[in-house]
């Protein structure tokens, strides 16, 4: 009986110390070494053949120099506001677009909702990197959006949307905004349709009875769908690298550059943990959100 | 002062509240209001009752003015309603779910309509506190809708409604989420509160005993259209049709040819029978009627009684022991069931019939009523 309850209980435990803690450990582990011209690019390594005495000489070998670098060098933190500002700024974009797209979908006829989902969900049919890329052709000098533009008479000639942080935007709006309806969606189709009569009858306009009662209600929805966008869109790295200028500054795109280029895997590795710690605010908070939301079903 | 009898229906100079003119509503091909016209008075109780998808639930969303008429007029205190939306109508609506806002307390789902009339704070926490004093919920103020039972549920949905002051409450099937006993006593409640505020009240609701129950005058419906208003007491012992004699409680129905005989009429029912002897509901022709009798006001009896017009004479097919009330399914000789009810008044008494028995029925010319086939 114990047992049982033991080993349902074992199981996340185990998926979370072997898929998260310890993959965290071991890159917390590089980011208080030092970069050095070997294989693996760093040092020390654990030698276990070496026993206690090896493990301890590995320890005094560790320190924070790299957190020390990361804040004395102003890219790393202009990388982070950078990010947290993008971030906040499309899940906006992604909750003005969201909101009102959910909305429209379970104020649908019934026949039509599965349809509507279904359009929303399809793009993740094709691959992520080549629906980016095809974003390249739309938003290049002589792509799609700037041809159509001009064929209309609005501009004279060709926009530079591609490689701005513009660009940026659109692709992280566009790849991010499903996660940002769906969980709308959810709410608002449990909504009952009597409240807002209920709220009519009382003496509010169908304004006022939107903002009094449906906004209020659809909050758990609100608030799962902008932490599912900004969570991955924090630590974004293909939209910036592949959408975004010179001057885009992503932390994604910086942790990318200083493992691949720089080969510095200590320091990459002590941006990894900060971007984790920036990103374990948010998710403690949904995660609160997520229990009061539990809280309250039952 | 004289009490007079609350009958403004009565009353040819009474201001009716409310008036359908004519009012007709359709959906697509469906029509849910067939060219009803109705006048309610001001401080009655009325029920609207009917099978579902009779239009009764129309009737109140159109007063509500959730849906307009097709056509026709809708008068409330002399003015046209239609073009009035249901913010703006002086009317208060309980909803058959309650439809509470979840996200809000008690007490500010009954401060709700009121915070929308822009009332002076310390106006609305008097009113709020007077209306949770009225359904007797002052505890459970700062609780949230999940967090108490249906049955408070419902009184804080009537105490919202009721929080406005409006000149009109809508009740859809307001006591139907409540289990039969707590249902009992709220039907008594919900009368005390009618009378307390002196609100007029119309009620829909699809079950009878409730309607009876409650309301100063019944309206049954049966396809979007009234087939008769009246007090509840008209309404069960003077039925204009079968369908609102069936419709309300229990009923026997004997199909014949009846002859006028002075006031009562005899109905031939059956061959080599004596014809029974009825009460015609409005003067009428011979010809063919059918005889409808509350199985209450058919006495059973072992020996044949002598001093009734009406006595047939059957075998009891079944009993149905309620309690209070015993009844008696009785086959004629025709093949009809009839069903005779006895009250109970004894305890332990022996039952006098059983299975089997060959038992008479009888009744009074005036206990049963004829009516137009």
């Amino acid at each position: 009986m114990n047992l049982r309850r033991f080993s349902l209980i074992a199981v996340p435990y185990f998926w979370l110390l072997g898929l998260f803690l310890i993959p965290f450990l071991i890159v917390f582990k590089i980011s208080l070494s030092d970069i050095a011209l070997s294989i693996p690019p760093y040092t020390p390594t654990l030698e276990l053949s070496e026993g206690w005495a090896g493990f301890r000489d590995f320890l005094s070998q560790l320190d924070f120099e790299n957190f020390e670098f990361l804040a004395t060098d102003d890219l790393y933190w202009k990388s982070y506001l950078s990010s947290v500002q993008i971030a906040f700024i499309s899940t906006f974009i992604c909750l003005l677009i969201g909101f009102p797209i959910a909305y429209g979908m379970a104020n649908a006829p019934k026949e039509w909702q599965p349809t509507l989902m279904l359009l929303v969900i399809l793009p993740f049919w094709t691959s992520f990197l080549i629906r980016v890329y095809s974003l390249i052709g739309i938003l290049s000098q002589e792509g799609m959006l700037n041809q159509f533009l001009m064929w209309l008479g609005l501009i004279g000639e060709p926009l530079t949307i591609l490689n701005t942080n513009v660009a940026v935007y659109i692709g992280i709006v566009y790849t991010y905004c499903p996660f940002m309806i769906l969980p709308i969606y959810a709410t608002l189709i449990k909504l009952d349709g009597s409240l807002l009569e209920a709220a009519e009858d009382l003496g509010c306009s169908r304004t006022e009875a939107f903002w009094r009662i449906t906004v209020p209600l659809s909050k758990a929805g609100i608030i799962a769908g902008c932490f599912l966008v900004f969570i991955p869109a924090l630590g974004e790295f293909v939209i910036p690298s592949l959408l975004g200028g010179s001057d885009t500054l992503m932390i994604g795109k910086t942790l990318f550059e200083e493992f691949y280029n720089n080969r510095d895997w200590p320091v990459a590795s002590a941006v990894a943990v900060i971007l984790l710690l920036i990103l374990i605010i948010p998710i403690v908070l949904y995660q609160r959100n997520e229990q009061k939301m539990m809280e309250a079903e039952t | 002062m004289p009490e007079t009898v609350f009958e403004p229906w009565n009353d040819p100079a009474a201001n009716p509240l409310i008036q359908f003119r004519n009012v007709t509503k359709r959906f697509g091909d469906f029509t849910a209001v067939d060219n009803l016209s109705i006048d309610i008075f001001e401080k009655e109780f009325f029920a609207l009752l009917g099978p579902s998808g009779c239009g009764k639930t129309t009737m109140m969303r159109m007063l509500a003015g959730f849906e307009t008429p097709t056509s026709g007029t809708i008068m409330l205190d002399g003015q046209d309603i239609s073009p009035i939306p249901p913010n703006k109508r002086s009317v208060n609506m309980m909803f058959q779910s309650y439809a509470l806002f979840p996200h809000l307390t008690v007490y500010d789902n009954i401060a709700f309509g009121l915070k929308r009339d822009k009332l002076p704070p310390d106006q609305i926490d008097a009113r709020v506190k007077e209306m949770l004093r009225l359904v007797q919920i002052e505890k459970f103020g700062q609780r949230k809708p999940e967090q108490i039972s249906g049955g408070q549920r419902q009184r804080v949905a009537l105490a919202r409604a009721l929080a406005k002051a409006p000149k009109l409450l809508l009740l859809d099937e307001p006591l139907s989420a409540l289990d039969k006993k707590l249902r009992q006593d709220t039907q008594f409640e919900l009368m005390d509160i009618q009378e307390k505020t002196g609100t007029t009240f119309v009620v829909v609701t699809h079950d009878q005993e409730e309607a009876m129950t409650v309301a100063s005058r019944v309206a049954v419906m049966d396809h979007g259209k009234l087939k008769q208003v009246d007090t509840p007491d008209r309404i069960y012992e003077a039925p204009n049709s079968t369908y609102v004699a069936d419709f309300i409680g229990d009923v026997n129905i004997i199909e014949g040819h009846g002859k006028a005989q002075g006031d009562t009429m005899a109905i031939s029912w059956a061959e080599g029978q004596p014809p029974i002897i009825g009460t015609p509901s409005k003067p009428m022709d011979d010809g063919n009627v059918s005889f409808a009798i509350r199985p209450e006001k058919v006495a059973i009896s072992a020996e044949r009684p002598a001093d009734r017009n009406n006595v047939v004479q059957g075998k009891v097919l079944d009993i149905a022991y309620l309690g209070n009330l015993s009844t008696y399914h009785v086959q004629l000789p025709s093949g009809i069931v009839i069903k005779a009810q006895t009250a109970n008044s004894r305890r332990r008494a022996s039952r006098p019939f059983t299975w089997e028995d060959e038992v008479w029925l009888s009744w009074t010319d005036t206990a049963g009523i004829v009516l137009e086939r």
